[in-house]
């Protein structure tokens, strides 16, 4: 659905010049009326300050253990539960959004980073170089994302930095395959012909003339990602290849409580349900965003 | 009239009335007593030579007999299809006197050449049905009488009908004790040869009970061999049951229609102590676990710091928190062996001591070190290895040792554990084999002198001169008690090496109605002297 999404604003090229698009698109009233954007942005607020305040709020440490207090269901002195271990439930769930967060949102950082370079430099500069980069993305996209970061996990070995490059590579090929549909389209227009007969190198072009008149469609999935991401993060640490104990990780706890889901459900229930409203927060930021930045869906409105 | 008739016949027709009630009593009477057991899963075998899991294990520990038998509810080797028997006084020669008058259930007699023939298939490569030569079994043979292929098999003779001699190319003491494995049961070698080298699914032996039927996923029978010659066993058949859901299991032995369960989840516990009609029947087992530390890596050459470790982590916590109240360990063999060291006791949790110790070896700020685990539940650890290196690790913390936990997969981690020079923590444990110390001692602390490595299993790479010189001397010395005094010191080196954090030995947990009399528990957790168990 994002690449679709994505493809479509990028293919809906004629658009004006950067500046005054930007202006338009984001001007606050226009972002206040789009209900997806607002109720996405609030829970994501709601999320990041918990992440960022975790240490104030949180009523113990997250990875202390207390056998004495093993398996106890939620109660005013721990809200969430404790697991295992005796470690507080609500804490660890606090302290695993800053991971959750900084984890997708880096592994996001670097697929756009590495998509961006990869799409625009065969959409711009097409023959084999195109050839050999689209190939190889198409490789890429044959694999289950799962799959394939399972597989650079192994190769780099387990831990939750790999972990969150595997996913940023896994995520690259989206981002290139958007980007490049962009630039081929953008690159025939007047603007960028008139750029290169002034003289203006290959970089200048790009930089200048061609990246920002393709933003929009980059900034959307660049969001919804943060959230598959996150999910893919999880996943990655539930096999037991992401975060190292004692690590308080959203998936890890998932993993751990598994196997306690008929004795004590709360251990994965509420990582869980952390998971599940950090994605749709970004899910909806993104579908809001789409809404406002794609001409073609502009004033139908919700 | 009417009443003549009622006063003439009326006794009668009491009697009359009475015959069904009689045969009722009879019928009750003669009604055999079926002993019901159910076990998790399928026997994939039941030639005892030729299989290692343990549902074969407990069915086969009702039809065979071994040369030598454990005697009830303990590891020490007694009288089985031999009543009595001399160890040469260099170790080397065992010279086994045969029961005389016991026939296998086919109606073979059991002799020396009988007795002969069959374990002519675990050393003779030119024996046809040679064991070690079959594609796809899993056998103790090359583990009790040794290779042929690197000259260390045993040799045979039969001396008379009744006599069978052994004689080992160098003493090894344990041998006893792995002849007492249900692997090393005697099988008919009628049986063998009728059936083409595989009577796995027809298994004909000389034990308490007879093979009757095995129906796949479903149960396997036995039924009283009357002319046992421990005595005619008190109930009349053993159905084994196959139920591999652990719930239905335990529902099954609350409606009475299973009479033992050969394993209970530590959840169940409870249900089962809280019912007046069921008994939970418990030991240590023959396990143990450890967190294993590298002896020649690291801080942990110093053996202040690994003692220092041994007291930095609460076991007993552990033990009851994750473990369902696992018997703290203290040395390398568990509690129902005999060398065990009683006057050795687990290390207290005292994180002063901990500091101390660490501060005296020139840590005092701690270490940072790497601590490998598995996933997987183990036999000797139930919850796996990655949630006791959490455990552990929560605990190194709070004397300033921080230990990076990596998981990897069972395969890769046995590899790294064996083939590796690994520094820092790992995860290890042992189930033992034939309930002899030096299964334990042996395979998992000692050095290998003529490789210049350690064994195997010695996932610690512990290497004390002292130590492998006393695991060196009880496989020499031929005296049960003589071995078992030098196990009980060999323990004490162990225990103040400290070659690992000295975790547990899980236990070995069943559960049976209150009817069931007789039962015991053998820490080899077959099912072993069942013709003992009766049902009221």
């Amino acid at each position: 659905m994002a690449d679709e999404a994505g493809v479509r604003a990028a293919a809906s090229g004629r658009t004006p010049p950067a500046a005054r698009r930007r202006a338009a698109a984001l001007s606050w009233r226009r972002l206040a009326r789009s209900p997806h954007l607002v109720v996405g942005a609030a829970i994501l607020a709601l999320v990041v300050g918990s992440a960022a305040f975790a240490r104030a709020l949180a009523p113990h440490s997250p990875v202390d253990q207390a056998f004495t207090e093993q398996l106890r269901p939620p109660s005013a002195a721990h809200p969430f539960g404790t697991d295992e271990f005796g470690r507080d439930v609500f804490s660890r769930v606090l302290y695993g959004a800053r991971i959750a967060l900084v984890v997708g949102i880096l592994a996001d950082g670097i697929a756009m980073a590495l998509g961006i370079v990869l799409g625009t430099v065969a959409g711009y500069f097409g023959g084999w170089v195109e050839a050999t980069a689209m190939r190889t993305v198409d490789v890429m996209l044959a694999f289950p994302y799962l799959l394939l970061a399972m597989i650079v996990v192994a190769i780099l070995g387990p831990s939750l930095t790999n972990a969150m490059i595997a996913i940023g590579i896994v995520y690259t090929p989206q981002f290139a395959r958007l980007v490049r549909g962009a630039v081929l389209a953008i690159r025939e227009q007047e603007f960028v012909e008139a750029a290169r007969a002034l003289g203006a190198g290959p970089i200048r072009v790009l930089g200048r003339h061609v990246l920002p008149n393709i933003l929009s469609p980059i900034i959307v999935v660049a969001t919804l990602t943060v959230g598959f991401a996150i999910v893919e993060t999880a996943g990655l640490s539930f096999l037991g290849l992401g975060a190292s104990p004692p690590t308080p990780e959203w998936g890890s706890m998932l993993a751990t409580g598994r196997s306690y889901m008929l004795t004590a459900p709360w251990i994965a229930t509420f990582p869980g349900l952390a998971i599940l409203v950090t994605v749709v927060a970004f899910n909806l930021m993104g579908d809001g965003l789409r809404d406002l930045l794609d001409p073609r869906l502009r004033g139908r409105g919700f | 009239m009417a009443r003549a008739v009622v006063r003439r016949f009326l006794p009668w027709v009491l009697v009359a009335a009475l015959v069904p009630v009689g045969l009722w009593g009879i019928a009750q009477a003669q009604a055999p007593k079926t002993l019901v057991i159910a076990i998790g899963a399928d026997q994939t075998g039941l030639d005892p030579q030729t299989v290692e899991n343990n549902e074969s294990g407990f069915v086969m520990s009702t039809i065979f007999d071994s040369i030598v038998n454990y005697k009830p509810g303990s590891s020490l080797v007694g009288p089985g299809l031999a009543q009595s028997w001399t160890i040469s006084p260099d170790g080397k020669v065992y010279t086994f006197r045969l029961r005389r008058g016991v026939s296998f259930h086919d109606g073979t007699p059991m002799n020396a050449r009988t007795v002969a023939a069959d374990v002519d298939r675990a050393i003779n490569p030119n024996n046809p049905c040679y064991v070690l030569a079959r594609k796809g079994v899993d056998t103790y043979d090359d583990f009790t009488f040794g290779n042929a292929k690197d000259g260390t098999v045993a040799k045979m003779e039969v001396l008379d009908d009744d006599t069978l001699r052994f004689t080992l190319p160098k003493p090894n003491a344990p041998f006893l004790s792995s002849l007492a494995m249900v692997w090393q049961g005697i099988m008919s070698p009628e049986a063998t040869k009728k059936y083409n080298c595989d009577a796995s699914q027809h298994p004909v032996g000389t034990g308490p009970f007879k093979f009757v039927e095995a129906v796949r996923n479903d149960h396997i029978t036995v039924e009283a061999n009357p002319s046992y010659w421990g005595g005619r066993p008190k109930i009349d058949r053993i159905i084994f049951q196959i139920v591999p859901e652990s719930a239905t299991r335990m529902l099954k032995l609350e409606r009475n229609e299973v009479q033992i369960l050969a394993d209970v989840p530590p959840a169940d516990y409870p249900r089962v102590t809280g019912n007046p009609q069921l008994k939970l029947y418990q030991q240590p087992g023959l396990t143990i676990l450890y967190v294993a530390m590298s002896n020649d890596r690291g801080p942990f050459r110093d053996r202040r710091v690994r003692q220092a470790m041994n007291y930095a982590v609460d076991k007993d916590a552990i033990n009851k928190g994750l473990y369902g109240g696992a018997t703290t360990a203290s040395q390398g063999i568990p509690p129902v062996l005999w060398g065990y060291n009683k006057d050795v006791k687990p290390y207290p949790y005292d994180v002063e001591k901990a500091r101390a110790l660490l501060k005296e070896a020139g840590f005092a700020n701690g270490f940072a070190t790497d601590m490998m685990v598995y996933a997987n539940p183990r036999g000797y650890n139930p919850v796996g290895g990655a949630k006791l290196g959490e455990a552990v690790q929560g605990y190194l913390a709070k004397v300033g040792v921080t230990a990076k936990i990596t998981q990897y997969e069972w395969g890769a981690y046995l590899d790294k554990i064996r083939h590796t020079q690994y520094e820092g923590f790992a995860i290890c444990g042992w189930s033992g084999d034939n309930g002899d110390p030096d299964n334990f001692l042996g395979d998992l602390f000692e050095w290998d002198y003529a490789n210049n490595r350690q064994r195997t299993n010695n996932c610690t790479r512990h290497h004390n001169p002292a130590f492998d010189k006393l695991i060196q001397q009880g496989r020499q010395v031929t005296d049960q008690a003589k071995r078992a005094q030098i196990y009980i010191e060999a323990n004490k080196i162990l225990h103040d090496d400290a070659p690992g954090i000295f975790i547990n030995h899980t236990s070995q947990v069943r559960a049976a109605r209150a009817t069931v009399r007789g039962f015991l528990l053998n820490p080899l957790q077959m099912f072993f002297h069942m013709e003992l168990v009766s049902l009221q």
